[in-house]
């Protein structure tokens, strides 16, 4: 049997009222998080927002002030040893050893783990040209120094792949090479905590998110779930040849408002899934002529619950989201208001 | 295997940086200047070891500064400490590879500046240099340049700030070097614990002054030295009277604990304290 299979059905990182306190800062605040085997877990947050402190709770950087924390089956306060021999680390904001080559850094990595992986294989499936592998780490640039380090987090075949804002630094190649390695690490059972602020890259490659603002976990799940929590739904919008009195969508539920500007229709959707509804019934009544789609993003979502777009204090994401979308010219029957 | 890889690590990174070879360089050419240049006024070379001592004494702890107040504080300080413990390396290893490491670099120095003051004094001196000597001087050189290295290493582990780690390995240097031998006019040891005595009315004796005196490694140092010079004490008043005690706080064995105690204790303390460090 397996680590793998051992962890089947157990969450690779499990904290539970976890907290961490700097004097009076509170930066996390009794975090109950579960992380399933074999997933992309974005994490979210602003700058400060207490994703780098957990992350370093995680590997034994930092003691908990509260709470626990149990990584690949194991206390972290106990065996953070046994954790980091199972994890692999790309780390936020840190300057490698600069007098060592890339390759030497990723051939440390493999003698702590005690690993039989070839280092240049390493660093050419990272993209990492082998003259640069072999020049002194001090003058890489941020990518370069990037690509090394997911070089080293991915020694020994980790259960667990630690990504502290990966992206930072990465030409668009690199990006997109991340993605791949992402998707074969978790084609082979690896579990992907992805820590970052770039949502777009998260929205690509995380099975689900969580969002943590000010300490506190506000929310966890799947962006489409997330999307839904919200009502946020997506905007259909048609253009039609000619736009009839009644637009037939005041019996489709899902629809929370519809706007009219020339001859494009608008219809603002609680549910993703009732933009084909709505698309059907424009057609019956008429003759379409373009068609455009557009999801909530991740990026308003997040603002929404965060609270830092243009959300009040005291709104629930719900109502923010609501207050958020476009006005409401027309009512679903298409009839002015 | 950890502590060997972190150690092999530190020592390419270091030895890749121009700080061994200034090491190296600096102590190479001050024994070789202080043995050539005694050549002209004393004919046995053993004699300038004397002098080699006290500058040993004085600015070996000064030269490795660079070398030792960074090894641990540099790597928290660049974020690079998360490279080798991001790995399954525990923090108990990293110390033991750093002191191992910088350790090392110091006691080459020493040894390089050794050989070329042995051979600098194989062509000025009329009289050949007797090897024997230089080996044991250069053993107990060793051990204090791993004792003061331990010291700075255990005090670099403590901070996360560069400066405060310069701050406290200068310090601890002259605390236990000047301030401890009385090199510091006014404010010393003897005077502080004299006024401290006559303060409280109470006298203590020769011998007690003398063991507190030992106590520190760079006075244990000196003290060492006294069996470098065996057979020729007799013969020469001036070293003679550096090396009048015949207590056992005198004796080598003595000086020799008291040197690798105190970088076994300040890197115990060290480690007690790094072990619970936030490295965040």
């Amino acid at each position: 049997m397996t680590c793998g299979a051992l962890l089947v059905n157990m969450g690779a990182i499990q904290t539970t009222t976890l907290r961490k306190e700097f004097g009076d800062v509170r930066a996390v605040d009794d975090l109950d998080l579960t992380v399933e085997q074999g997933e992309v877990f974005g994490f979210l947050g602003h700058n400060g927002a207490g994703k780098s402190t957990t992350i370093n709770m995680l590997l034994g950087f930092l003691r908990p002030t509260a709470g626990d924390i149990e990584v690949l089956g194991h206390d972290v306060t106990e065996e953070s040893r046994a954790v980091r021999q199972r994890t692999g680390l790309l780390p936020e904001g840190y300057e490698p050893y600069s007098n060592l080559t890339g390759r030497e850094h990723v051939q440390s990595a493999i003698d702590a783990k005690d690993a039989d992986d070839d280092p240049d294989e390493l660093l050419e499936r990272v993209g990492l040209e082998p003259e640069a592998a072999r020049r002194k780490a001090e003058g890489y640039s941020t990518g370069m120094q990037q690509r090394m380090s997911l070089a080293v987090a991915l020694v020994g075949q980790p259960d667990l792949l630690i990504l502290d804002e990966p992206s930072s630094g990465l030409d668009p190649e690199g990006v997109a090479l991340l993605r791949e390695i992402i998707r074969t690490e978790t084609e082979r059972g690896a579990t992907v905590f992805f820590s970052s602020h770039i949502l777009d890259e998260v929205e690509k490659v995380c099975d689900r998110v969580g969002i943590l603002s000010h300490g506190e976990l506000v929310a966890v799940d799947t962006i489409d779930n997330l999307r839904s929590e919200l009502q946020a739904g997506a905007t259909v919008s048609a253009t039609l040849e000619t736009v009839p009195d009644d637009l037939g969508l005041d019996g489709i539920d899902a629809v929370r408002s519809v706007a009219v500007d020339d001859r494009t229709v608008t219809a603002e959707c609680t549910d993703a899934r009732a933009k084909m509804r709505v698309l059907r019934a424009l057609d019956d009544r008429g003759t379409v002529a373009d068609i455009g789609i557009e999801d909530a993003s991740l990026e308003a979502l997040f603002d929404q619950f965060t609270g830092t777009g243009e959300t009040g204090a005291d709104e629930t994401p719900a109502e923010a989201a609501a207050e958020s979308t476009p006005e409401r010219a027309v009512a679903p029957d298409g009839g002015g208001r | 295997m950890s502590v060997r890889t972190v150690l092999r690590d530190d020592v390419r990174n270091t030895r890749r940086s121009f700080v061994v070879l200034g090491v190296i360089a600096v102590l190479t050419v001050f024994v070789g200047l202080i043995v050539g240049s005694d050549a002209s006024a004393h004919d046995y070379p053993y004699r300038a070891l004397f002098d080699v001592s006290f500058f040993f004494f004085l600015a070996l702890p000064l030269i490795i500064t660079p070398l030792t107040y960074l090894a641990v504080a540099g790597d928290r300080d660049s974020g690079a400490i998360k490279h080798a413990l991001g790995l399954p390396n525990t923090r108990a290893e990293y110390l033991t590879a750093k002191y191992v490491s910088r350790g090392a670099v110091a006691v080459v120095g020493v040894l390089v500046a050794l050989v070329v003051g042995f051979v600098v004094a194989t062509f000025a001196y009329p009289n050949a240099p007797d090897s024997v000597r230089f080996v044991k001087f250069g053993a107990v050189s060793a051990l204090f340049a791993l004792s003061m290295t331990g010291i700075f290493v255990a005090i670099s582990s403590m901070t996360k700030a560069r400066s405060r780690a310069m701050f406290g390995v200068i310090t601890a240097y002259f605390l236990l070097g000047p301030f401890w031998l009385g090199f510091l006019p006014v404010v010393n040891l003897g005077t502080i614990i004299d006024t401290v005595t006559s303060t409280l009315g109470v006298t203590l004796t020769d011998q007690t002054m003398g063991l507190i005196q030992s106590l520190s490694p760079t006075v244990a140092y000196l003290q060492s030295t006294e069996f470098v010079y065996a057979g020729v004490l007799d013969n020469h008043e001036m070293l003679a009277r550096n090396f009048q005690g015949d207590k056992y706080y005198t004796e080598l064995w003595f000086n020799a604990l008291v040197m690798g105690a105190w970088a076994a204790v300040t890197l115990t303390i060290g480690y007690v304290r790094f072990r619970v460090a936030e490295l965040g």
